[in-house]
C-alpha cells in the first residue's frame, strides 16, 4: 500500500509540475484583433478588465474611472519597480504565461523584443508615420518596421546648470560648447563655490551607460555604427574622448568621490537638489519641475535651468530614453489594452499626467508628455518649469542608436559599458582597457547572433 | 475505542490509521516536490542545454555552458568575491554567535529582553537592513564617518563601499553577519543548554578554571550546534544578493555569484548558463557543507 501511495503522490506531483509549466493564457487571441484595418481599433468588451503592470504609480482612480466610463473596461494598475518589471516580463514571456495586458517597453529593449517576439506589433492599429510629428520619439519603439510600443512619456537627457552657483563663481552666460562647459566647471571649482561641481553617477548601472552615450553624442559621434560595430576604440573617437573626460572629471575631483556608488536619480536628489554640485550633464528631462523646483526636497528652487547640451562646436543632440507602453503576446484583453493605449497617450491625457489639471491628477514622477501638442498645452498654461526650453530640446532629441535602434543584445552591451567605465573610474582599469573590453564584448555579441 | 486485539491482548491500530502518516505528509511532499525537487531536476537537465530566447531553439549543448562560465572573467571574479563573503560571513557569525550564546546562557532577569533584542536583526528583511547600513556607510551623511572623524581617526569623508574590493566585501558582509548572527547564536545556545551541568561540576572538582572548562567541556560538546550554525551561515553567505545589490549595485568589485547568476539569466537572457551557474553554486554549497560537517561536527551523547 505505501508503494501505491507513493505512485499516487508521484502522479500528483507530475500533474502539478505540468500545471506549473503550462501557459495560463486562455482568452482572446491577438490574431483576432490583428485582422482589423490599419488605424482602426477593435471595440473593447464592456464589463471586461485589463491589467496594466508598470513602474510608475497608478494614475488617480478618478481619472482611471473616466476611462472605464468611456469604454466599459476596468483598469487594474499594478506598480512594479523597473528592474523587477524587466525580470517579470522575461520570465512571463519565456514561460508563455499571462501577467499583464499592458506593460513597459523600455527603449533599450526594443531590439530584444523584436527578436524574441514577446510583444505584439501595433502597426495595424496606430499609424506611426502620421503620429511622428506630434510624437517625435515614436520610432524609438520600432525595430525592422515593427512598432512594438507607443511612447508613454518623452524622457530624454538634458544638461542642467545651477545659475546661482555659476554666477557666484563668475561664470556669466551659458557655456556654448564642451570646452566652455569644462572651463566653467573648473572655474567654479577654483572659486570654491561648492565642494564638487559636476554630477556623474558612476554606479555600475544603466544611468552610467546613458551618460557615456550622451557625452559621446556631445563629442559629435556615437558608440556603435549602423551595423553595430564599435567605433570608440581609437583615442581620437568621440566615445574614447567622452570616456576619458568622464574618468578625468572623477579623478580630478569635479565629481564627488561618493558618486562611485550612486545611481542617477540618487545623484539628482542628493547632490544637485541640495546645491552640492553645480551641474548635471545627463539629467532627466523634467527634473527641474519634478525635483529642483520642489521646495520640500530641494534647496535650489528657482536656481536650476535647462541649458542647450554643450557639444564640440555648439549645441549637441539630446538623446532619447523614453518609456513605452506595449502589449505582451500573452495578453488576454487586447482590445481593452489598445483602447487604453489610445486613451493614455492622447494629447489631453498626456498633459494631465504632467499637471495640466493641477497636482491632484498627475502621475507621480511622470517626466514629460510624449506629445509636443501636450507640451504646448502645458506651456500655454505655464504648468511646467522650463516648458518652452524643453519643447526646443525635445525637437532636437535623437535616438540613442539612430537608424536600426537598440541592438537585440543591448542589455549585455550596457552591462559591459557600465561595468568597465565603473572599473576605469575606481582605477581598476585604464580608459584604453575599458574601451577594449567593451569593444571585445560587442564583437563577441555580434558574432554570436 | 475501536481496533482489533492481537494475541497478546494489545490493540492493533485500525488499517486506516496505518496510512494516516502518509496522508498527513503528502501535502508537504507535494509542496517540496513542486517547489524544490522539480526545479532542481529541471535546472540540472537544462544546464546542459542552450536555453536562450535570443538564440532559439532550445538544444542540447553538453558542457558548453560550463565551459563558457569558466572562461567568463566576471564569473571568476564573482566566485572569488563569494569565497571572501563566505570566509567573513561564516567566521564572524560563528564567533559572534558563540559569544552571544555564552552570554545568553547565564541566568539573568534581563535574559528575555536581551534575547528579543538579539533576534531583532534576524527578523528584519535584508533589503531594509541594507538600506539602514547604507546610511551608516554613506560617505557624506553616514554615522561611520562622523564617529571616525570625531575620534580623529580620519580627516575627511571616506568612501567605504565601491572603491576597494576587499573593504567593500567585508563591509557588505558585515551587514549580513549582523542579520545571520542571531540564528547562529540560537543554534549554539540550544547546543550549550543541552550540556549537562554535572560535567562542569566534575571539571570544577578536578580544579579546572573557566577557560579550561570552556576549552575542555563546552567547545567539544557544542560542536554539533557549531556545525549546524556554520552550515546555515555558509548557505546564506554563498547566496548573498540583497545586501550586495543595495549597497554596491552590479559593480564587479563586490558582485557575488548569485548576482552573476541573475545577470546571466535575466539581463543576458542566457537561461542555460544561469542554470549551469546555479547548479555549480548548489554543488559548492553541498561540498563546503560536507567539509564543515567533516571537520567540525562530532556526534555527542550524554
Amino acid at each position: 500500500m505505501p508503494v501505491l501511495l507513493a505512485v499516487v503522490l508521484l502522479a500528483a506531483l507530475v500533474v502539478l509540475a505540468a500545471a506549473c509549466g503550462s501557459s495560463t493564457s486562455t482568452s482572446s487571441s491577438p490574431s483576432a484583433a490583428a485582422t482589423t484595418s490599419s488605424g482602426v481599433l477593435p471595440s473593447p468588451t464592456a464589463g471586461s478588465s485589463i491589467t496594466v503592470v508598470y513602474h510608475y504609480p497608478a494614475p488617480p482612480k478618478s481619472v482611471l474611472d473616466q476611462f472605464t466610463a468611456q469604454t466599459g473596461v476596468k483598469v487594474n494598475w499594478v506598480e512594479v519597480g523597473w528592474d523587477n518589471l524587466q525580470t517579470k516580463i522575461a520570465t512571463a514571456a519565456t514561460s508563455n504565461t499571462y501577467f499583464a495586458d499592458l506593460t513597459d517597453v523600455d527603449w533599450s529593449k526594443v531590439g530584444q523584443y523584436y527578436k524574441t517576439k514577446w510583444f505584439m506589433p501595433l502597426n495595424p492599429y496606430f499609424d506611426a508615420a502620421a503620429l511622428k510629428a506630434d510624437m517625435p520619439q515614436i520610432y524609438t519603439f520600432a525595430s525592422n518596421g515593427q512598432q512594438l510600443a507607443l511612447p508613454f512619456d518623452s524622457s530624454f537627457t538634458v544638461t542642467t546648470l545651477n545659475t546661482k552657483i555659476a554666477k557666484a563663481a563668475g561664470v556669466t552666460g551659458t557655456p556654448a560648447n564642451l570646452t566652455d562647459y569644462t572651463n566653467a566647471l573648473k572655474q567654479i571649482k577654483a572659486k570654491g563655490a561648492v565642494p564638487n561641481q559636476l554630477d556623474i553617477t558612476f554606479a555600475a548601472a544603466e544611468g552610467l551607460s546613458t551618460y557615456w552615450y550622451q557625452l559621446t553624442a556631445a563629442y559629435g559621434g556615437q558608440v556603435l555604427d549602423a551595423s553595430y560595430a564599435p567605433v570608440f576604440t581609437s583615442p581620437s573617437s568621440a566615445g574614447y574622448k567622452a570616456l576619458q573626460w568622464m574618468v578625468d572629471a572623477y579623478k580630478s575631483g569635479l565629481v564627488p568621490k561618493a558618486n562611485i556608488g550612486m545611481a542617477d536619480y540618487q545623484g539628482f536628489t542628493s547632490e544637485m537638489a541640495p546645491g552640492r554640485v553645480a551641474s548635471v550633464f545627463s539629467d532627466y528631462s523634467g527634473s527641474v519641475g519634478s525635483i529642483y523646483d520642489v521646495p520640500s526636497s530641494s534647496k535650489v528652487v528657482g536656481q536650476v535651468q535647462y541649458i542647450p547640451t554643450p557639444g564640440v562646436s555648439g549645441p549637441a543632440p539630446n538623446l532619447s530614453n523614453p518609456d513605452g507602453v506595449g502589449i505582451p503576446k500573452t495578453a488576454k484583453n487586447v482590445a481593452g489594452a489598445l483602447a487604453f493605449i489610445k486613451w493614455f497617450t492622447d494629447t489631453q491625457q498626456q498633459a494631465i499626467w504632467a499637471g495640466l489639471n493641477g497636482s491632484s491628477d498627475v502621475i507621480s514622477g511622470f517626466p514629460l508628455p510624449a506629445r509636443v501638442s501636450s507640451l504646448q498645452l502645458l506651456a500655454k498654461g505655464n504648468k511646467v518649469s522650463g516648458a518652452s526650453e524643453l519643447m526646443t530640446l525635445l525637437g532636437s532629441s535623437r535616438a540613442e542608436f539612430p537608424g536600426p535602434g537598440a541592438p537585440p543584445w543591448y542589455s549585455q552591451f550596457s552591462n559591459a559599458v557600465y561595468t568597465n567605465i565603473h572599473q576605469a573610474a575606481v582605477g581598476a582599469e585604464t580608459v584604453q582597457q575599458a574601451v577594449t573590453n567593451i569593444a571585445t564584448e560587442v564583437n563577441q555579441l555580434k558574432a554570436s547572433q | 475505542m475501536s481496533g482489533e486485539r492481537t494475541p497478546t491482548g494489545r490493540k492493533r491500530p485500525r488499517k486506516r490509521g496505518r496510512f494516516l502518516p502518509y496522508i498527513l505528509l503528502s501535502p508537504l511532499v507535494l509542496f517540496i516536490g513542486a517547489l524544490a525537487l522539480y526545479p532542481t531536476i529541471l535546472t540540472t537537465v537544462q544546464a546542459f542545454f542552450t536555453v536562450n530566447p535570443m538564440d532559439p531553439p532550445t538544444r542540447f549543448s553538453g558542457l558548453a555552458n560550463f565551459r563558457a562560465l569558466f572562461h567568463n572573467s566576471f564569473v571568476r571574479q564573482s566566485a572569488a568575491n563569494t569565497a571572501l563573503y563566505i570566509v567573513v560571513g561564516v567566521g564572524l557569525s560563528t564567533l559572534f554567535g558563540l559569544g552571544i550564546a555564552l552570554v545568553l546562557q547565564r541566568r539573568s532577569r534581563w535574559r528575555g529582553v536581551v534575547l528579543a533584542l538579539v533576534v531583532l536583526p534576524w527578523a528584519l528583511p535584508a533589503v531594509v537592513e541594507s538600506v539602514i547600513w547604507g546610511w551608516i556607510y554613506d560617505p557624506t551623511f553616514g554615522v561611520l564617518n562622523s564617529v571616525l572623524k570625531s575620534l580623529g581617526l580620519i580627516n575627511s569623508d571616506h568612501v567605504w563601499i565601491g572603491i576597494g574590493r576587499i573593504v567593500s566585501i567585508v563591509l557588505i558582509e558585515l551587514v549580513q553577519v549582523w542579520q545571520i548572527t542571531p540564528l547562529a547564536a540560537l543554534l549554539i545556545l540550544a547546543a550549550l543548554q543541552s550540556i549537562p551541568q554535572e560535567l562542569y561540576e566534575a571539571a570544577r572538582v578536578d580544579g579546572a578554571g573557566r577557560w579550561e572548562m570552556f576549552r575542555r567541556v563546552t567547545l567539544p560538546l557544542v560542536r554539533p550546534g557549531l556545525a549546524v550554525a556554520m552550515v546555515e551561515s555558509l548557505i546564506l553567505s554563498l547566496n548573498v544578493f540583497d545586501q550586495v545589490y543595495v549597497l554596491n549595485g552590479f559593480a564587479p568589485g563586490g558582485a557575488s555569484i548569485m548576482m552573476q547568476t541573475y545577470q546571466i539569466s535575466f539581463n543576458n537572457l542566457n537561461f542555460g548558463q544561469g542554470y549551469a551557474l546555479s547548479l555549480l553554486a548548489t554543488f559548492a554549497t553541498m561540498l563546503l557543507s560536507l567539509l564543515i560537517l567533516a571537520v567540525v561536527y562530532r556526534r555527542v551523547e550524554f
